[in-house]
């Protein structure tokens, strides 16, 4: 059986996110008797700007055969416009201009799109749902199709170019059930076949080092938050948080934030910004946190939870993110909290409470056991696969491609 | 007090699933209260909370799962609704700060007079919008004192449709047909597993979430939620057959209505409808009165069942008996009584001992 992901970039480079795990999942399948791989994506890196920096053409990734198509253009300054326009009321905005919102939000990659077209693969994965790659994607391909949404709750899921689009596919793979529920809300796609997949958990591979050393913090405690560090990650937040949290408590606390800086990363002397860190770093300093802090409202899985619960580590997370939510009610191994008054109060608890954190670390390892190891993840990806190939695919007849909008302003990092 | 070394019936607890959700909710209440406690304590300035509140909902959704922040997002509008048009002046040259004066100044006279009609249309809104969620919440309230808990469904006996009398009759009327075949309450699995060996292309849905885990994990694709749920979230002629049985006996009329609608909707045209139940008396006689009890409705006679999906566009096309048949024996013909005792039985036994289940098989023609 081969499969053919679709994804909008990438690479070891691409850290986090949607992209990173369609990887995982390519790297961990190709490795299965009777399973072959590939890749077909842009020569993209940065999902802001979408210049050209990979060469086109064939190359090997992780075992993964990767075939790179160059985007026919730089993110447009329109984008932007367009974009605050349409987050007043998505779900009314119409067909054309939400088609063209998803051209401007790119990347448009005509060559991507026509090797799609002609795929000897028997099933096509596209991941995630949110770009161009992916809508062309599903437009044109011969073979049944199955779309990993990686979806959250915000205002480009309700456009219609997308409802158009998802009518086309033949199978569903979500991350979580919160990510399920989100999408049958929005699609009415619950006759269609679909699996809560998820991700799996590679075991911890730290050096054996102590956290605080890395981070210069020597013996202090400290909390840890591990992603690209943006504001619309909720760094912003999270740090705003505790600078208050530490003039009410003064005392060692120290708040570690792990991960590529997106934005301006906040200058406090309690907070430690690392920038990103090696795979080994990352475990140490995960393992020596009393807490993980995930303070993202827009997570569809949060790969992070599982990871530090791996080590036993306790996680701390917004209530009003779904998919993060879920994982704890599930596993029982972590906490939320949904306003400046609940972080206090909640943080104060763990760290005073060394039972507590003992359990819910352990709960959480224990779902992490049970529900988020490759060999599992991969058996159900290929048994769910294998049933959407029988099934066969019916090709839509009437969807056109998105078109290439006009040359504008590009969009440059930093400009 | 708390400490930092974990008690020997903690770890106990955490080998159990239902100990660890109840550990959670406690902690949970706990902090919930603490940080009831310190808001009333005002020990943070209000402005500084709602602040730092605004804070929190600036990165949260608005969509499915911002219905509840309906008061808080509310109150942000509200805060949002006022345009101060005195601009700060504060420069790091001091020709900046007189600059910016002379600016705001000057300017404030046509400023002014856009920004008034700013604020008034944006605090219509805002009033608008108190007196929609006044309405909302007017409504909301009537609601839930109409509400019919469901049946819990820990009170509900497991059943096993696979190895039921109808099992052969339920995968025979959905075979042949072109589509997905949902199949309702589907428990562990094993009728579902009978119609995938027919070749039926089918999945399932059942409310009870522990029931559904080995289905799942055998690679069925099974939802853990209701019927009428997960009707809601299927399109239009979506579905060629289903399977239904389990709680689709003890809806509550309503529900029953809402049920019908959405079978007929979800279901195209020429789809076939296979509906198991318990007849009313058999129902009574064999459900533990718990159930019986806490059901929001009653099984239906499988005339009703015809008249209600008649209505909406179905025709009949089978009906057969089954299940545990309680009829009493006739007496011998040696009683002398036996004529008057064999006629009274024959009554009972139709009225109250006959075959106590059905299965009514339908197609929707329009």
């Amino acid at each position: 059986m081969k499969l053919a992901f679709v994804t909008p970039r990438y690479g070891i480079e691409v850290i986090g996110g949607a992209e990173a795990a369609a990887r995982m999942l390519a790297e961990r399948l190709c490795q299965r008797p009777g399973w072959e791989v590939e890749v077909l994506t842009s020569c993209a890196m940065d999902h802001l700007t979408w210049e050209n920096t990979e060469p086109a053409g064939t190359s090997s990734v992780n075992g993964v055969t990767v075939h790179r198509f160059p985007t026919a253009s730089q993110r447009q300054l329109d984008y932007f416009d367009l974009d605050a326009k349409i987050r007043l009321a998505p779900s009314a905005v119409g067909l054309a201009e939400a088609r063209r919102w998803v051209a401007l939000n790119g990347p448009m990659c005509p060559g991507l799109v026509d090797a799609v077209a002609v795929t000897d693969a028997d099933v096509v994965a596209c991941y995630p749902y949110l770009f161009a790659t992916t809508v062309d994607g599903i437009a044109v391909s011969p073979v049944p199709t199955v779309l990993h949404p990686a979806a959250h709750d915000e205002p480009a899921l309700y456009l219609s170019a997308f409802r158009q689009s998802f009518r086309h596919v033949d199978g569903f793979v979500y991350h979580t059930q919160a990510e399920r529920d989100l999408m049958e809300y929005a699609f009415g796609n619950g006759a269609k076949p679909q699996i809560v997949l998820g991700l799996g958990v590679n075991d911890p591979a730290g050096d054996g080092r102590r956290g605080g050393e890395i981070l210069g913090l020597g013996e202090r405690p400290y909390l840890c938050y591990l992603g690209r560090v943006d504001e619309h990650k909720g760094c912003g937040m999270l740090a705003e948080y505790f600078i208050r949290y530490k003039e009410r408590h003064p005392g060692d606390l120290a708040l570690a934030l792990v991960g590529p800086v997106s934005d301006k990363a906040p200058d406090h002397p309690d907070i430690v910004v690392t920038g990103t860190v090696s795979e080994a770093d990352k475990w140490d300093i995960l393992g020596g946190a009393e807490v993980m802090v995930n303070p993202s409202a827009y997570e569809s899985f949060s790969l992070v939870l599982l990871e530090s619960w791996s080590l036993e580590v306790p996680v701390l997370v917004n209530a009003s993110c779904a998919a993060t939510m879920e994982h704890c009610e599930r596993s029982g191994g972590g906490l939320w909290f949904e306003s400046y008054r609940s972080f206090e109060v909640t943080v104060e608890r763990l760290l005073a409470d060394g039972e507590l954190r003992h359990r819910l670390g352990e709960a959480g390892r224990q779902y992490t056991e049970r529900y988020y190891r490759w060999p599992s993840i991969i058996d159900r990806y290929t048994g769910f696969l294998t049933g959407v190939v029988a099934r066969g695919h019916h090709r839509p007849t009437r969807v056109k491609r998105l078109v290439q909008p006009d040359a504008g302003r590009e969009y440059v990092r930093g400009g | 007090m708390v400490s930092d070394e974990p008690s020997p019936s903690a770890d106990a607890a955490l080998n159990d699933p239902v100990a660890r959700v109840g550990y959670l909710a406690e902690v949970m209440r706990e902090i919930d209260a603490e940080v009831g406690r310190r808001r009333a304590s005002g020990d943070l300035p209000v402005g500084l909370e709602q602040e730092l509140d605004e804070l929190f909902l600036e990165f949260s959704p608005v969509g499915l799962h911002g219905k509840a922040r309906l008061r808080e997002t509310l109150s942000l509008v509200d805060r949002s609704a006022y345009v101060d048009i005195a601009v700060p002046v504060a420069s790091q040259k001091v020709i900046g700060t007189y600059v910016k004066r002379l600016i705001r100044k000057s300017m404030g006279w046509y400023i002014g007079f856009i920004v008034h009609q700013i604020v008034k249309f944006a605090w219509s809104v805002s009033r608008m919008l108190h007196v929609v969620v006044d309405h909302v919440e007017d409504l909301e309230a009537a609601v839930e004192v109409q509400r019919t808990p469901p049946l819990p469904p820990s009170v509900v006996p497991g059943a096993d449709p696979g190895a039921s009398w109808w099992a052969a009759e339920a995968v025979s009327a959905v075979s042949g047909v072109e589509g997905r075949v949902l199949h309702a309450d589907c428990g562990a699995g094993s009728l579902l597993d009978a119609l995938l060996a027919a070749g039926v292309d089918a999945y399932g849905v059942d409310p009870a979430g522990s029931v559904t885990e080995s289905a799942i994990g055998r690679g069925l694709d099974v939802r853990a939620e209701s019927l009428l749920d997960h009707l809601d979230v299927v399109a239009d002629d979506a579905l060629a057959g289903m399977v239904v049985t389990g709680s689709v006996q003890w809806l509550h009329p309503n529900e029953r209505d809402r049920l019908v609608r959405l079978v007929g909707s979800r279901l195209a045209v020429g789809g076939v409808l296979a509906l198991h139940s318990a007849t009313p008396e058999s129902w009574m006689g064999g459900i533990s009165p718990v159930v019986s009890d806490l059901a929001p409705g009653r099984p239906l006679h499988v005339e009703t069942w015809g008249q209600l999906l008649g209505d909406r566009g179905f025709r009949l096309v089978g009906v057969s008996s089954g299940g545990t048949d309680r009829r009493i024996d006739h007496v011998s013909t040696g009683n002398p009584d036996a004529a008057a005792l064999n006629a009274t039985i024959d009554a009972v036994n139709q009225a109250l001992l006959g075959p106590g289940e059905y299965l009514l098989v339908a197609v929707r023609e329009r």
